[in-house]
């Protein structure tokens, strides 16, 4: 495939992302979302540093506090607000990737589009890489709002030094393939789903419910074999993942390395999208 | 803070989405179709450099969904320099037939190609071919005019040309409106537009002239036959049999998924039992006359008090003759010549009367 062609046909597909009012509205969604995790983590982080008088385990907790300002405690605040609620917010790129490729069908523009490029595997590439690049650019507003947010609050708690460090920076960078790979699994969903509306729903069931899923099968498991390895298993669910992959430390008890959770995301993108061009492939355009 | 940030940032945005969407409404269709469009459309520099690369030929094309056959071993060409009607009833399978030649439904059996290459094989599709299938096909939260320069991006055509086939199809003024607040005139014309953007060689065009006004008929019979007399190959279905008499040179009438009539025009009409020339003719003695014409001629009323009669066989001269001879007078003698919509009409009823007879 030539690259120039390739090239064209990705600014098609974003031209086709930023011209319509939906592309608005999935941005100011994910702002209030990512406005509000960042808020909650802001109070979370505040109150770890400043445990309650009225604490039972007031000793723990204040432990807790001191080793949280201790250089590496500070380092893992500044990784957790940079990032905050990215495995919430990633739900948005999904969904922006289920648009991209299902609203051709819903908006019927799917028979223009492959009367410009009957080459159905080309187009679903160029979605590809058009889902990626608006994943990317949920990623750069998500770090920008979180940078300044944990900027001012670092200031606010005389923390300094944490935001520029490189677990900060590790996290942000696995944040930023989150959001690719989630919105590269969205349109392969919406390929592989051609009424959007079950797209939609589809991927927030999966997505939420998956995740209750798995914790709950992982947990009766557990009871049953009561081997360590089992209660990191819920890494397979994305949300799960996203939390693994940007997490400085051990996301929970028993938690597979990053690489793990990355390699569970880039596993659903690319099956997901391998479906949804077979789908698209064999489909007869209405 | 950061709090209170986001949420103005978020409140300027929903305000920037509704200032955009309110801020279109201005403009307004300028309803007279553009006639001086019409030559710099159809003057594309693709246009028939050898016949056969504009040639559409379609051979046992079947398909089926479930247990219906859709298209059922059809079969036609479409030549260069020629204006192709494609006719048949309601769920007779053109929509299917047309998807077909354009690589968006896959075919049971057979082969439909342009110019000797299957649509999706084309290495440039769109200046080869240009199609309307559906009224516009824009999304309708998108400007006609993004809707447009998506398709130059994607095929490699400069962004100007969109605004070139706006300003001949007459929709420069809506240009920066949503396509959903288009009439269906407007979107039958964005869609002609989109088909046009690469100067193609072959035209495919289902239904065009759904809801155009009598001006843009016009624009339309007017675009299409310079676009032939240009070397050019049309492929269109209509419901609009009158239009297609004028327009079309050869049809292709299918019932049930297979072609049960096609050539030229007059070939088609021509071959009918019912629908070739007949003469109507206002007698007070209609009797007497068939009387004198005698068995070769067939008589069939045409209005009620029985003065006015269809006479098929003999023509007006021949009429006129025994009339004399038998002295009988007459007040009208008009000869009718073939008629597309009788012989479709037809066509199509023979092929349901057999379909129930099976």
């Amino acid at each position: 495939m030539k690259p120039a062609i390739m090239r064209r046909l990705v600014a098609a597909e974003l031209m086709k992302v930023r011209t319509t009012a939906s592309w608005w509205y999935y941005l100011a969604g994910f702002g209030l979302l990512a406005a509000g995790a960042l808020t909650n983590n802001w109070f979370s982080h505040h109150y770890q540093l400043h445990p309650q008088a009225d604490l039972p385990d007031r000793a723990q907790a204040l432990a807790a506090a001191a080793q949280a300002r201790t250089p590496s405690g500070t380092a893992a605040i500044a990784a957790s607000m940079i990032t905050s609620g990215d495995f919430l917010t990633a739900l948005f790129a999904i969904l922006l990737g289920v648009h991209i490729a299902a609203n051709e069908f819903a908006q019927r523009t799917a028979t223009v589009t492959f009367l410009t490029v009957p080459r159905r595997g080309r187009v679903v590439a160029a979605k590809v890489a058009a889902a990626a690049c608006a994943g990317a650019v949920f990623w750069l507003a998500a770090t920008l709002l979180n940078g300044i947010g944990t900027g001012v609050f670092l200031r606010t708690e005389h923390l300094s030094g944490a935001l520029t460090g490189v677990t900060a920076a590790r996290s942000a960078g696995m944040a930023l393939l989150v959001y690719v790979l989630s919105a590269v699994a969205g349109v392969g969903l919406g390929a592989l789903i051609r009424s959007q509306l079950a797209a939609v729903i589809t991927a927030i069931a999966a997505y939420a419910g998956g995740f209750a899923l798995i914790e709950l099968v992982s947990h009766l498991v557990y009871d049953l074999a009561r081997q360590g390895w089992v209660l990191g298993l819920p890494v397979a669910a994305p949300p799960l993942a996203d939390i693994v992959m940007t997490s400085s430390g051990s996301a929970f008890p028993h938690a597979p390395p990053p690489w793990a959770g990355a390699a569970v995301m880039a596993g659903y993108a690319l099956a997901l999208a391998a479906a949804g061009t077979a789908a698209i492939r064999a489909r007869d355009v209405s | 803070m950061v709090m209170l940030a986001g949420l103005v940032v978020i409140g300027a945005l929903v305000w920037l989405v509704r200032r955009r969407q309110g801020g279109r409404t201005e403009d307004t269709w300028p309803g007279g179709a553009p006639r001086e469009g019409v030559a710099a459309l159809a003057a594309g520099p693709a246009l028939a450099e050898s016949r056969a690369a504009g040639r559409i030929v379609v051979r046992g094309l079947t398909k089926d969904y479930d247990q219906i056959r859709a298209v059922d071993g059809l079969s036609f060409t479409a030549e260069p320099g020629r204006i192709t009607g494609f006719l048949g009833p309601n769920g007779a399978g053109k929509t299917t037939a047309l998807r077909m030649l354009l690589g968006l439904a896959q075919p049971t059996a057979g082969t439909a190609t342009i110019g000797g290459t299957r649509y999706a094989d084309l290495a440039d599709p769109i200046g080869r071919v240009g199609a309307v299938l559906e009224a516009s096909g824009a999304h309708p939260g998108r400007s006609g005019r993004d809707h447009l320069r998506i398709i130059c991006r994607a095929a490699g055509l400069p962004l100007g040309r969109a605004d070139e086939v706006l300003r001949a199809t007459g929709l420069s003024l809506a240009a920066r409106r949503p396509a959903g607040g288009y009439s269906l005139g407007m979107r039958q014309r964005l869609g002609l537009a989109a088909a046009l953007l690469g100067r193609p060689q072959v035209l495919v065009l289902d239904e065009p002239a759904n809801g155009l006004d009598p001006a843009g008929i016009r624009w339309l019979r007017d675009l299409l036959r310079a676009f032939a007399a240009k070397g050019g190959t049309i492929l269109i279905s209509s419901h609009i049999l009158a239009e297609m008499q004028q327009l079309a040179d050869d049809v292709v009438i299918i019932a049930s998924g297979r072609a049960v009539a096609q050539g030229t025009v007059g070939a088609v009409t021509g071959s009918l039992a019912k629908g070739g020339t007949r003469t109507l003719v206002r007698t007070p003695e209609p009797g007497m006359l068939a009387a004198e014409l005698g068995e070769a001629a067939e008589f069939a009323p045409a209005g009620p008090g029985g003065e006015d009669v269809y006479v098929t066989g003999p023509d007006a001269t021949a009429i006129g003759e025994a009339a004399r001879r038998a002295g009988v007078a007459i007040h009208q003698l008009v000869t009718q010549q073939p008629d597309l919509e009788a012989a479709f009409l037809e066509l199509t009823s023979l092929t349901k009367t057999e379909g129930a007879e099976q």
